[in-house]
């Protein structure tokens, strides 16, 4: 939707394989997967050793890990009605110039 | 003396004497006179001044409590953050525009009645549609029209809802509109309605995701701070504890994140995501208590910090990069590894990472529905939470500065952008761990905690978990890639529909019209040809009759009288 010109135009292309950085590794990526995948399972751990002084909804807020796999879920729905929404909603970039 | 004048007023008659000046000092002018202006507000107390008379009504042109208050300070920070973002631009046009729109703004969020709001909401208007202009293409013509015109609407709207208020309580004084257990009276729905396209509410809010992915890039910047966060203000004023505004509220923060999970202009996704943050700010305004209220102003405290951050980080981007379309980013970490970092703070703090702003603000207005007991609108809050961290929290830093390498290499950000996306960023960490100086500008006294083990716990819970669920997505080929694309939003409505019916009206009435003129025509026609024969001297009645025959006529007529008279009598 941006027609804004390249203000400074000093855009360099490139092939895009010249000095992969620390964060395109695949081994870097690999460890930054696996820590998150260590720390989830810390967070729903920690849930054992701790309550909540006043739950508000105690039939939710009492399962473990509820907000772990209320924002799991969350997120998956969110995307999948997003590729929905695509359908129907989705043009060509140009549609209004037409 | 120096502590009347009203607030925002140097900014609005120092933008007079810019375009006097040299083009290099128009940027430092417009930073020194919001650093006056600051100045100046902070030595301003809680106070009213400026009454006056007009037309049997008493104005009164400033009015200070700490609602006002703390707006006021959040506008002038974000007013010379963005000045600061702006000092590389060579264009009177946008500083002038830009530095009356930040004062009108502040004007009015110190106004004390409606028609002082008034004169102020259309000054944001006429001011700020010259940062969508100057974009100059017509791409952006035809927006900042599209713009003015929702925008001068909303201003109408308040001021027939002031006139009508004035008519029915004689009073123009900005106060409280929705009473608890009452219904609105007709000048409330009307002053609602002007705030609530100011707001963005559902249906009427693309305004917003319309216009400013297409401002300059230092425009959306300002533009993201002000306009609508006046509205909110303002519904804090008038509507605070207004039970359907918690509905309205829902359905904002939850539209936006589905649309902006597939909009491939990461500024029009930040525009989305606005309209999610300001969702929050709604339900926190109809829930109307103490703690909700709170939340809210705080929330809109952090909210203009961390989102004209990301504004920035974005602005940054499309002015190297010249683009901000998802799919020809990525990659970009290796030349701006400075924009890179302070997108990830904002985009961390919009999430509600804790030691961030979001997370002590956005947990206010979720406890207080909590503690309502509202369950919906906290279950939606919660999914509306997960949402962020989807469309702010991963996909603009992501698709922006990683994701895969477009091959584009520039030069980092200028110094200026790179100062104030540090201010801000400084601003979104302190203000995460020195909450406390934020809580005490707060109206209400309410004892609140957000770092309590539950919170920190399930709050990383869930953004974490969220990151699982896209790094699962990805992994899976299940999360939509990023395309090209148009998507149709309410916009769809008056650009394309309603000209369509237009037209289709034309093309019925005008056929209606020629069947008419046809018709009618034809009877004329016949009516003249039937005269015609008639009339002309071979016609029954154009022809010349010999005089017996009228004499016969004549005798005939007498005879009949004459049989006529002999019956009656």
């Amino acid at each position: 939707m941006n027609d804004s010109p390249p203000n400074s135009g000093e855009a360099v292309q490139t092939n895009g394989h010249d000095d992969p950085s620390w964060f395109e590794k695949p081994g870097n990526i690999n460890k930054m997967i696996v820590s998150l995948v260590v720390v989830c399972v810390l967070l729903v751990l920690a849930d054992f050793f701790y309550t909540n002084p006043h739950p508000h909804f105690p039939a939710w807020e009492n399962v473990i890990g509820f907000q772990a796999w209320f924002g799991f879920i969350a997120f998956v729905v969110v995307v999948f009605l997003g590729r929905l929404l695509r359908i129907f909603v989705s043009r060509p970039e140009d549609y209004y110039d037409r | 003396m120096i502590d009347n004048i009203p607030p925002g007023l140097i900014m609005i008659l120092g933008a007079l004497i810019l375009p006097f000046l040299a083009q290099r000092t128009q940027a430092i002018a417009v930073l020194v006179l919001s650093l006056l202006s600051l100045f100046l507000f902070c030595l301003t107390g809680e106070t009213s001044f400026g009454q006056m008379e007009l037309f049997g009504a008493t104005l009164e042109v400033v009015r200070i409590d700490a609602t006002s208050r703390i707006f006021g300070i959040v506008f002038h920070i974000a007013a010379i953050v963005s000045a600061i973002y702006a000092l590389h631009v060579r264009d009177t046009r946008q500083h002038v525009s830009g530095i009356v729109y930040a004062g009108a703004a502040i004007g009015a969020c110190c106004a004390g009645d409606l028609l002082t709001l008034f004169v102020y909401w259309e000054l944001t208007a006429l001011s700020s549609v010259f940062l969508i202009w100057a974009s100059d293409n017509e791409r952006s013509y035809r927006a900042g029209m599209r713009y003015l015109i929702i925008q001068v609407t909303s201003g109408v709207l308040l001021l027939s809802g002031a006139i009508l208020r004035f008519v029915e309580t004689g009073s123009l004084e900005f106060t409280k509109m929705a009473v608890q257990g009452e219904p609105l009276s007709a000048s409330a729905w009307l002053i609602l309605f002007a705030f609530g396209i100011k707001c963005a509410f559902p249906l009427l809010h693309n305004w917003l995701q319309d216009s400013y992915p297409k401002a300059t890039v230092t425009g959306s910047v300002f533009l993201s701070a002000f306009t609508t966060k006046l509205a909110v203000y303002s519904l804090i004023r008038g509507f605070a504890g207004f039970e359907p505004l918690i509905w309205v509220g829902c359905m904002m923060t939850l539209f936006p994140i589905v649309f902006a999970v597939i909009e491939n202009d990461l500024r029009r996704v930040l525009a989305y995501s606005l309209n999610n943050q300001l969702g929050f700010m709604v339900v926190g305004i109809g829930i109307g208590s103490e703690l909700a209220i709170n939340g809210t102003i705080a929330h809109a405290f952090c909210h203009i910090i961390y989102k004209s951050l990301l504004f920035m980080s974005m602005g940054a981007v499309l002015y190297r990069v010249g683009t901000v379309k998802a799919t020809e980013l990525g990659g970009l970490h290796k030349s701006m590894p400075w924009t890179t970092t302070f997108c990830i703070i904002g985009a961390a703090a919009i999430s509600g990472f804790p030691l961030l702003s979001g997370f002590i603000s956005k947990s206010m207005i979720i406890s207080a529905a909590a503690e309502e007991h509202q369950f919906i609108t906290w279950f939606i809050l919660l999914i509306a939470s997960a949402g962020v961290m989807e469309h702010s929290g991963i996909k603009i830093p992501f698709f922006a500065f990683f994701a895969h390498d477009s091959g584009k290499r520039v030069k980092e950000a200028p110094t200026n952008m790179l100062v104030a996306m540090g201010i801000a960023s400084f601003f979104c960490i302190g203000l995460g761990i020195a909450y406390p100086l934020l809580y005490r500008l707060l109206p209400n006294d309410v004892d609140y905690h957000p770092y309590t083990v539950t919170h920190v716990v399930t709050q990383l819970q869930l953004l974490l978990f969220a990151a699982l669920a896209f790094v699962f997505l990805m992994k899976t080929g299940l999360y939509p890639s990023e395309q090209r694309a148009t998507n149709l939003d309410t916009d769809w409505i008056y650009r394309r529909a309603l000209p369509k019916a237009v037209v289709l009206c034309r093309a019925v009435i005008g056929t209606i019209d020629r069947f008419l003129r046809q018709g009618v025509m034809a009877m004329l026609r016949q009516i003249t040809s039937c005269a015609r024969t008639g009339f002309n001297e071979q016609g029954l009645l154009g022809r010349t009759w010999s005089t017996g025959t009228m004499t016969f006529w004549s005798t005939l007529l007498l005879a009949v009288c004459l049989v006529l008279y002999y019956l009656r009598s």
